[in-house]
């Protein structure tokens, strides 16, 4: 920790005392977070090229297990911007700025998933009471919040209602976890397990949805709001909402099964905000 | 029984099956040390690959197992388990520091917080690991540290069976290889020692089975035999030689004996001639004196007569004795009394009395050979007129009975030596010195079938030979 912290330190001096050296070799640095499939190489690849490509500049993009992690970063300005989920977004949102929304099956709004072993006969999330549960990220709305949330809203808790609750940072993973028995029943995005079911059926084959949510705002791409106005990051927002216009952009969006990247309300994440105030000691 | 039929089979085939059951001895004790050898190494191979599978997971799973971290444990053993190197894990568990399963492979088997030790069963740590014949597969179990601290264990079951089905099939191959070198070796040990008993085989073969007369082996079969035993082959045949020459020799002896015979006789029976001659030149003398005289010249003309005829029976006789040939005419009446013509003089000569009583009835004696029969009754009459000495007792006797023929010779003597005894009873071997007058009596007797036996009572001395009835073809 002392030896990165004195890198940074380094790297940041440096950047003071020569500003157009540091703007001009510094690369775009994006966070990513597992809120789309994360763990498929190819996207990554393409994502970046066709991001470093319309930047004009070499794009990095950065991962990290949990959602903390990349927030953090965001907010420490380690990243320039980051695709992050709505829940760590409102968490944020006195130092966080929208910069846009991908737009999935006509609108920019997904569910979560309650998903159960396919041989399961639970019917709704009362009937997993006492089995063992995968959440995705304690800072997920999908696979978190809304069954923390459903939780609450009966009067209980993860830790009350299931025998074990594990966390396995990644919505695949929660597939994964169900489909391979390690745990009864799971917390998942809806977007993860349809694109799942169109590219690795043979995964979610094994698994059912037990219960939906009702729709909420997609899992935007935010920057820090004093950075919002840099010209870096309004540059990618511009082609982040005009990567339908071109081939390249048309073809990430289609390995994202996503239409396109709109510019977004707030107003998109009033049921997180809602589920949020259910659980006060989260806020 | 098996014995009995192991000894009947010709001595090549038992040494060859002895020399073909060794070699398979040997092939089989090589085989269970290849074997063995092969299992140490296939069992060290397994070590070696159940060591790389546990080694690679004890490495990723240190970390994870010391935060409890059930995802990441189960990612670990689900992704080693699925990915090509990870193919030969069935399953695996990893338990934490209180024994308690923090993720399996297969959930449905063991998990979350199941109870560790119940999952163990015959698991082993990897360095004790053995491919053992009817299982497939293997479990492990090793501690897991991190830092020196024990976190946790791993339990890990691997498909051993394509280890072993390679046994299998590299056993079934050295098996197989070694069957066919051993059979080769038995078929080169047979025909090394067929080849190298060759010459004992033509030995066995030539030396005839009993009763039939060993032949000598032929020049060619021993140029082809191993030299080694070429000297041994010769001497066979120089033995075989040997043997002729002897029968040879013996049957010129008992040709000659009948000259000895005459010989012994040649005196009496120059008497016998001499004696009738000075009677009949007196009786030439009184004819030609008394010429006028009819009834002395008619008497002295029945002496002349009887005088010629006896010298013409003796000559007859002698003459007889010296044709006669052993395969030659039956026995006949004549036959004794050309014997007793032959015999009296020298009886007469030596003043013993002769008790001479053939029985003159016999119509067995017909189908005996003649020629014999002749030289053993002289034979035994000889011997017993030297034994009886001057005014001794000499009898002969024969008797034609319904299964043969019995002839006895006694005398008053003073009984046979101990070594003529053994000529005339025993085949030993004769020892130098003696007549072989007796020897050739027993070896007659033996060629008719017939037996001799001696007895002695009182102050007479008896030998008694049976002659068994022949066939008349015989």
């Amino acid at each position: 920790m002392k030896r990165r912290d004195f890198i940074k330190s380094a790297a940041a001096t440096v950047a003071m005392s020569l500003p157009f050296l540091a703007r001009a070799a510094a690369p775009f640095r994006l966070g990513l977070t597992p809120v789309f499939l994360d763990n498929d190489a190819l996207i990554i690849d393409r994502l970046r090229s066709s991001v470093s490509a319309a930047m004009g500049e070499p794009a990095v993009l950065i991962q990290r297990r949990t959602y903390q992690e990349i927030t953090a970063m965001l907010l420490d300005g380690s990243v320039e911007a980051a695709w992050i989920c709505g829940y760590p977004y409102l968490q944020h949102q006195d130092r966080l700025t929208l910069i846009g929304v991908p737009q999935w099956r006509g609108q920019p709004l997904y569910q979560s998933y309650l998903i159960t072993d396919v041989s399961d006969t639970a019917q709704s999330l009362a009937d997993l009471k006492g089995g063992t549960h995968a959440f995705s990220d304690p800072d997920s709305n999908s696979g978190y919040l809304v069954t923390a949330t459903d939780l609450a809203r009966g009067g209980s808790t993860p830790v009350e209602f299931f025998a074990r609750t594990i966390y396995t940072y990644g919505h695949r993973n929660v597939v994964r976890s169900v489909a391979g028995g390690l745990t009864r029943s799971g917390s998942v995005d809806g977007y993860v397990w349809e694109t799942l079911a169109q590219v690795e059926p043979s995964l979610t084959q094994r698994t059912r949805v037990v219960a939906r949510s009702e729709w909420m705002g997609f899992p935007p791409f935010a920057a820090r709001k004093d950075r919002a106005t840099s010209e870096s990051v309004r540059r990618f927002a511009t082609i982040l909402k005009s990567l339908d216009a071109s081939d390249v952009g048309r073809e990430v969006l289609e390995l994202l099964y996503l239409d396109k990247i709109v510019e977004g309300e707030e107003s998109l994440f009033d049921s997180i905000r809602l589920r949020m105030a259910d659980l006060p000691e989260r806020r | 029984m098996i014995r009995k039929a192991w000894r009947e089979w010709p001595v090549t085939l038992r040494v060859a099956i002895a020399t073909g059951a060794l070699m398979v001895l040997l092939g089989l004790i090589a085989s269970q040390q290849v074997l063995s050898t092969l299992s140490s190494l296939q069992n060290e191979r397994l070590r070696e690959v159940a060591q790389s599978h546990v080694g690679g997971l004890k490495v990723a799973l240190g970390s994870f197992v010391l935060h409890r971290d059930v995802w990441e444990v189960y990612d670990a053993l689900d992704r080693a388990g699925s990915e090509g190197a990870g193919a030969r894990i069935l399953f695996s568990a990893v338990a934490d520091d209180r024994g308690r399963v923090l993720a399996s492979s297969d959930p449905s088997r063991a998990p979350i917080d199941f109870e560790f030790e119940a999952l163990l069963n015959d698991a082993v740590p990897v360095q004790e690991v053995t491919a053992s014949e009817g299982r497939n597969s293997v479990r492990i179990v090793e501690p897991l540290f991190v830092q020196g601290r024990e976190v946790g264990s791993l339990l890990t079951e691997l498909d051993v069976s394509d280890l072993l089905a390679q046994r299998r099939s590299t056993s079934l191959a050295l098996l197989a290889a070694n069957s066919v070198a051993t059979l080769l070796l038995a078929l080169t040990g047979y025909w090394v020692v067929a080849r190298l008993l060759r010459p004992a085989e033509l030995l066995t073969s030539q030396m005839g089975a009993s009763g039939v007369a060993p032949q000598k082996i032929p020049a060619e079969d021993i140029e082809r035999t191993d030299s080694a035993f070429a000297p041994l082959l010769h001497n066979f045949n120089s033995m075989i030689d040997a043997i002729d020459a002897q029968r040879e020799a013996e049957r010129r002896l008992a040709d000659r004996e009948r000259f000895v015979s005459l010989g012994r006789l040649s005196s009496s029976l120059a008497h016998e001639i001499n004696n009738p001659l000075g009677g009949l030149l007196n009786a030439a003398d009184t004819i030609r004196t008394y010429s006028n005289r009819p009834d002395v010249v008619r008497s002295s003309a029945d002496i002349l007569d009887r005088g010629l005829k006896h010298l013409r029976d003796v000559s007859r006789a002698i003459l007889e004795e010296n044709r006669r040939d052993r395969s030659s005419a039956l026995l006949s009446l004549e036959d004794f009394d050309d014997l007793k013509i032959l015999f009296e003089p020298e009886a007469n000569r030596h003043g013993q009395q002769l008790d001479w009583n053939v029985d003159s009835e016999h119509s067995t004696a017909s189908t005996f050979p003649s020629a014999p029969i002749r030289q053993i009754a002289l034979n035994l009459l000889l011997n017993a007129s030297s034994a009886a000495g001057k005014g001794g007792r000499v009898g002969f006797v024969v008797r034609a009975k319904s299964n043969g023929l019995d002839l006895k010779v006694t005398d008053n003597g003073p009984g046979l030596s101990e070594h003529a005894r053994q000529r005339l009873l025993s085949g030993t071997p004769v020892e130098p010195g003696g007549g072989v007058g007796l020897r050739l009596v027993r070896e007659l007797v033996g060629e008719l079938g017939g037996e001799v036996a001696l007895e002695r009572i009182g102050d007479l001395t008896s030998v008694l030979v049976h002659l068994p009835d022949r066939a008349p073809d015989q």
